[in-house]
């Protein structure tokens, strides 16, 4: 059996930004993949507007955490909470919604980048409307012309898809924001425009997020608590 | 042309022998060209010969009986058979997958079958075997061919494709909004065989069914009133299936949390 167990470094931030957002906990969390305990006992608090790394070495299970806490997996045992209400009591979608998954590889439909950014929108889950002028103001952040929504989604590079993904998981307002290594497919300047903006929407929407990275300069110099996960046997997974 | 008019032709065993002549011609083809076919076509023309003269021996038993029992057993083990197939074929499966398409070929081939024996044809006894059998071939025919492709492109899409799937959850999807796109592409895909036959029938060649009635002797007007019913039934068997198949299995195959357990399909060996 391969375990890891988790160490959380940092100051405890205080909440950034407006009052009203939610507070997401974890609780004793533990992950299994076939039937092979990968993780256990992994705690945190996360404020509004805070920036958890997740740090650790290649398949130790960041991954598989960040999909158990998106509820995609169940953990085999722990609690997750958002502003003190189980996944469960929330409704499994509208959870979803709120603490959203971005994954690593990026995941587009056949379409234009304006089909895909939109398509959310008509979930029953979604909690507000469709706002192009949100949209083509992100994509502009990251440097993609805001005339390109009318592209091809299939006919971006990984990197501009990814910062598609990434415009798209912001434009449902999530409270906290699951990012699978965001940057991994960035060179420098779009990375520096990625981590702006993400503290910007810290700052001013109080969104949370739990960033996987296997960077630790990045880690250190982008969020405000880490979650260093530590390998205490010869496991394997992700 | 007075013989067709009183009705068919019998077919004595001389002229079975000169038909089996044929296939003899195919032999010989194959055995000049070194295709070496000539085991495997042996083969199969025995098959064709053993296998439909049980089944005339079969239904000969049964449409004499005349019992509604006897022609329920009939239609069940006609089902069973149909769903093993309709799975089989497919290159990737689930464990419940089999009964999941009984179910289907269950519901959809006795609607569609008694619905056209009952409401437009108005046999008297309902059950009358000369009719119900060979109408339910069809469709049990038809849509396990539907079944089949449609099955195989959803499983495909929620394991390979899996991301998407999960992709559309982790935005606030629920379950059946994120099995939507790879459900009605699954329909699609199983809706092409029935639709392009629809496309070509009477262009192309003439269907089967309707053949075997003008050889009968029926006024061809009457044999394409049928046929018509007939491609109306399989239509309406085919997308029921392939709809319900698909819901059946997304049913199983997303849980109460709005996952995708893709773990549970199966890529066969």
């Amino acid at each position: 059996m391969s375990q890891h167990s988790s160490t959380i470094t940092g100051p405890s931030a205080p909440p950034r930004g407006g009052g009203d957002m939610a507070t997401f906990t974890a609780d004793a969390i533990a992950v299994a993949v076939d039937g092979q305990l990968l993780l256990e006992d992994i705690s945190f608090r996360l404020e509004p507007g805070q920036l958890l790394a997740i740090t650790g070495p290649s398949g130790c299970g960041k991954t598989m955490l960040l999909r158990s806490l998106a509820g995609l997996i169940d953990p085999v045992a722990g609690q997750l909470r958002l502003n003190g209400e189980a996944p469960q009591q929330l409704g499994w979608p509208a959870y979803r919604r709120r603490v959203l998954l971005v994954h690593q590889q990026p995941v587009l439909t056949p379409g234009t980048i304006r089909d895909n950014l939109e398509r959310p929108f008509r979930y029953r889950a979604a909690a507000s409307p469709w706002n192009e002028a949100a949209a083509t103001r992100f994509l502009e952040r990251l440097h993609i012309e805001a005339e390109r929504l009318e592209q091809r989604a299939d006919s971006l590079s990984v990197g501009q898809q990814q910062r598609v993904c990434l415009v798209r998981a912001l434009l449902l307002q999530p409270d906290v924001l699951l990012l699978d290594e965001p940057t991994s497919a960035l060179d420098e300047t779009a990375r520096d425009a990625v981590e702006a903006l993400i503290r910007e929407v810290a700052l001013e929407r109080s969104t949370a997020a739990v960033i996987v990275t296997h960077d630790a300069a990045q880690a250190e110099r982008w969020c405000d608590v880490q979650l260093a996960l530590q390998p205490t046997a010869g496991g394997n997974g992700q | 042309m007075t013989d067709l008019e009183h009705g068919a032709i019998e077919l004595s065993w001389i002229d079975m022998t000169i038909a089996a002549g044929l296939v003899l011609v195919a032999g010989a083809v194959s055995i000049a060209l070194r295709l070496g076919l000539e085991r495997r076509l042996a083969i199969a023309s025995l098959r064709t010969v053993v296998q439909l003269l049980l089944v005339g021996f079969i239904l000969r038993q049964v449409f004499a009986i005349d019992s509604a029992w006897l022609l329920m057993g009939l239609l069940l083990a006609m089902t069973i058979a149909a769903s093993f197939a309709a799975v089989g074929r497919s290159s990737r499966t689930f464990s419940g997958a089999t009964f999941q398409a009984f179910l289907t070929l269950l519901l959809t081939g006795m609607l569609t079958t008694f619905t056209v024996t009952g409401a437009i044809v108005g046999i008297e006894p309902w059950y009358r075997p000369q009719y119900v059998i060979p109408l339910l071939g069809m469709v049990l025919g038809n849509s396990l061919t539907g079944i089949s492709l449609s099955l195989d492109h959803l499983l495909e899409r929620l394991s390979a494709g899996r991301q998407q799937v999960e992709m559309e959850l982790t935005h606030g999807a629920t379950r059946w909004e994120a099995a939507r796109a790879p459900l009605a592409e699954a329909v699609r895909r199983g809706m092409i065989p029935v639709i392009n036959s629809m496309m070509v029938v009477g262009i192309v060649a003439l269907p089967g069914m309707m053949t075997g009635q003008i050889l009968e002797g029926a006024d061809p007007m009457k044999a394409v009133m049928y046929q018509i019913v007939v491609m109306f039934m399989i239509a309406a068997a085919t997308s029921l299936g392939c709809m319900l198949i698909g819901l059946l299995a997304c049913r199983y195959l997303f849980n109460s949390r709005h996952q995708l357990r893709s773990e549970l399909i199966r890529q066969r060996a």
